[in-house]
């Protein structure tokens, strides 16, 4: 029985979202003062580093799931994740059907465990998450700078926001789920607005948006840490089809050595 | 020759015997013939659709999913990822032409898994990646509803079926997306046309579209000496030795240097989870039977023929016992008349023959009416092309009843029910029989 409860509110986030998506109206970034490469490698590595705690993290997040007839599904899900050996883990937590299906990414492989069959499946990093339209890279440290290559498209506004409209190219030997994304990067905060992902025919797949930030301090990068409080993902395939996610609880305590292994998860499984 | 003669004689006289007494017992006769006649169109019928099952099964599946033989496989660019591709498939044909002089002909078929789009609707469902041009059989299997299968040659086209065209909300001309991972992962999609819509072909067609092979390329990143498999059809008469072919085709490829998966009696897409468990990169080769690119659908078989053989054992029972009960009413009613035959002089063994004669000869008659009946309902059912509810088509494989009718199915329910008739008279003829002629006279009754 899937859930039908939905722990987020949507009608502020989706006044946020409707001012950024309207804003793309008038945001058709002019071209002004065009950033050289390096700035441009150096605003990525900027919007890396502000999310990233080079630390533990752990958050729960809650995400809604919306198709063109079907009932909405809402998940609960723990997130946990190591800078150091880029380890990570997604839990699911709800609804009762996924209860202790989880993700664990070690060495560079991604596991899923299912526990009503009590078997891990090795499954490719780009795949959907729990058949959202969220990629574990959604859920990961940000990796721009080391993934992509960026071109100046321009800048302009994004709703009320001020931004920097950048293309970014995968790297040569990077696999990624979507070979070319579009950016907007606030330039007050440098955190990202909204991103659109192109398929590698050139196909706009999918369009995402990030209407709210908040901080965290990290004892361990000595700094804040910026993360998303929401996501929506908007499916320019499939148009009816969208994942909200909604970003809480963000703890960045060390977490247990033993934490990432598959015994771990299967233990919180049961 | 005189004695042959004279047997022939005595025996058309105990035909001729037991024909006048079915005749004169009409109403027991009428009655005892019809439920014989109802049992074996009832078998025929049966056994027609289970056979009918057999034969779509195998039609629909070598049409749309496989060859008799198919030589796929798998290639990992990492431990994790695994495509079901064929590289450098040529040279794999190669050493199937020589391995294999049951072939007939050989298809490359690209394999693929994608979310097809339209604006108004998606399904999920296996891309088959074809060249119309060098498939015979496609043309022959599939019926076009509307456009043109020769435009499936054509770039980036797509021919679906009538359920999926409702479904997509789509005709022929509109486009759709095609929507799928590369072998690495990354999303890509392809832009196509509709230039064809085919007749359902069973359940399995949901399951399946067909677009040019280049177009199955360019969205899974696939070099051109690529493909998902070879699949390849067998002349008729060597369709039965698929298994023992696979067998020396494993053989072939593997002295020639090829790994060989393990046998495992699956289609490919079921597989996918267990190679990406194992530790290993590169190209394995998997060759399969139709069987097992189908073994997911036997227990289909298996229930349909199951249910025949349990629906035929029940109807059979009930004939033995109708038959015996008649006949120990037939005895009762004639023992003075045996009684007689027997003080007159006749022996024993004639009385027993008297009996079998009677019920094989009602066996014989009312086994061939039943059998032209039933012969002549299922082939009504096929003419009247009855649809078959959407869930009865993942248990028949078809969306009409299909009921196959062949000679020698007939022939065998008529001799099986007229035997099982005989042997169901033979206890009570040994009873009529041991009848002593003076009691026998003396019956009333």
């Amino acid at each position: 029985m899937r859930s039908r409860v939905r722990p987020i509110s949507f009608v502020g986030l989706l006044f946020a979202v409707t001012s950024l998506a309207a804003g793309r109206a008038v945001a058709s970034p002019a071209e002004k003062a065009q950033m050289d490469k390096p700035q441009m490698a150096d605003l990525l590595k900027k919007v890396d580093e502000r999310q990233n705690s080079q630390g533990d993290y752990r958050s729960l997040i809650y995400m809604v799931q919306k198709e063109k007839d079907k009932v909405d599904v809402a998940y609960e899900a723990e997130v946990l994740r190591r800078s150091k050996d880029q380890k990570f883990i997604i839990l699911f937590l709800q609804p009762k059907t996924s209860q202790g299906q989880g993700y664990l990414r070690v060495d560079q492989n991604l596991w899923f465990y299912d526990p009503s069959v009590g078997r891990w499946e090795r499954r490719t990093e780009r795949e959907r998450i729990g058949g959202t339209n969220s990629r574990r890279s959604d859920f990961d440290e940000s990796r721009l700078a080391q993934e992509y290559d960026p071109a100046w498209v321009g800048e302009g506004k994004l709703g009320k926001y001020d931004s920097v409209t950048l293309k970014l190219t995968g790297k040569e030997g990077v696999d990624l789920a979507f070979p070319v994304v579009k950016i907007w990067v606030d330039k007050d905060s440098d955190n990202v607005l909204k991103r659109e992902e192109y398929a590698l025919s050139g196909r706009l797949m999918r369009t995402s948006y990030y209407p709210k930030w908040s901080k965290v301090y990290s004892d361990s990068k000595g700094a804040d840490v910026w993360f998303p409080q929401e996501i929506h993902f908007f499916d320019e395939i499939e148009k009816q089809n969208s994942t909200h996610i909604v970003i809480k609880s963000v703890d960045l305590k060390t977490l247990p050595e033993n934490i990432f292994t598959k015994a771990w998860l299967e233990e919180k499984s049961r | 020759m005189a004695a042959f003669f004279n047997f022939f004689a005595v025996r058309s006289v105990d035909l001729l015997v037991a024909f006048r007494n079915l005749l004169q017992h009409t109403r027991r006769t009428l009655f005892l013939g019809g439920a014989i006649v109802a049992v074996t169109a009832m078998m025929v019928l049966l056994r027609g659709l289970s056979a009918g099952t057999q034969e779509t099964m195998l039609r629909s599946a070598t049409t749309l999913m496989t060859g008799h033989v198919n030589v796929g496989g798998f290639y990992k660019v990492t431990e994790g990822t695994a495509a079901p591709v064929v590289t450098d498939y040529l040279k794999v044909l190669e050493i199937v032409k020589r391995s294999v002089p049951e072939l007939d002909y050989a298809a490359a078929r690209g394999r693929g898994w994608a979310k097809i789009v339209s604006d108004t609707g998606s399904i999920q469902c296996g891309v088959s990646g074809i060249d119309i041009r060098s498939e015979p059989g496609f043309k022959e299997a599939v019926e076009i509803l509307s456009g043109n299968l020769q435009d499936l040659a054509k770039p980036d086209t797509i021919l679906i079926f009538e359920s999926q065209a409702k479904k997509l909300d789509v005709k022929v001309g509109d486009a759709l997306t095609i929507s799928a991972p590369t072998t690495r992962g990354v999303n890509n999609t392809a832009d196509v046309r509709v230039v064809a819509i085919a007749r359902d072909l069973g359940l399995l067609s949901g399951f399946n579209v067909y677009v040019p092979s280049d177009t199955l390329r360019a969205l899974y990143r696939l070099s051109p000496d690529a493909t998902g498999a070879l699949m390849l059809h067998l002349k008729p008469k060597f369709i039965d030795q698929a298994p023992a072919i696979v067998a020396r085709l494993r053989k072939d490829l593997e002295a020639a240097g090829y790994r060989i998966m393990d046998a495992d009696p699956h289609p490919f897409f079921m597989k996918f989870d267990k190679v990406s468990r194992e530790e290993w990169t590169g190209q394995k080769l998997d060759v399969t039977s139709w069987q097992d690119e189908m073994a997911f659908f036997n227990w289909t078989l298996q229930a349909v023929s199951g249910l025949s053989v349990i629906v035929l054992t029940i109807l059979l029972a009930i004939i033995v016992i109708g038959i015996m009960n008649t006949m120990w009413i037939a005895i009762r009613e004639r023992t003075r008349e045996i009684g007689t035959l027997r003080a007159i002089g006749m022996q024993r063994e004639q009385v027993v023959r008297q009996f079998l004669l009677e019920a094989l000869m009602l066996g014989a008659f009312a086994t061939l009416v039943g059998a032209a009946i039933g012969a002549a309902a299922g082939l009504g059912v096929n003419a009247a092309q009855i649809p078959v509810p959407v869930a009865g088509q993942l248990f028949l494989l078809s969306t009409h009843f299909f009921v196959s009718i062949h000679p020698v199915a007939l022939v065998t329910a008529a001799f099986t029910i007229t035997l099982v008739t005989g042997l169901a008279a033979l206890y009570p003829s040994l009873r009529a029989a041991q009848l002593e002629p003076v009691t026998a006279m003396q019956h009333f009754g």
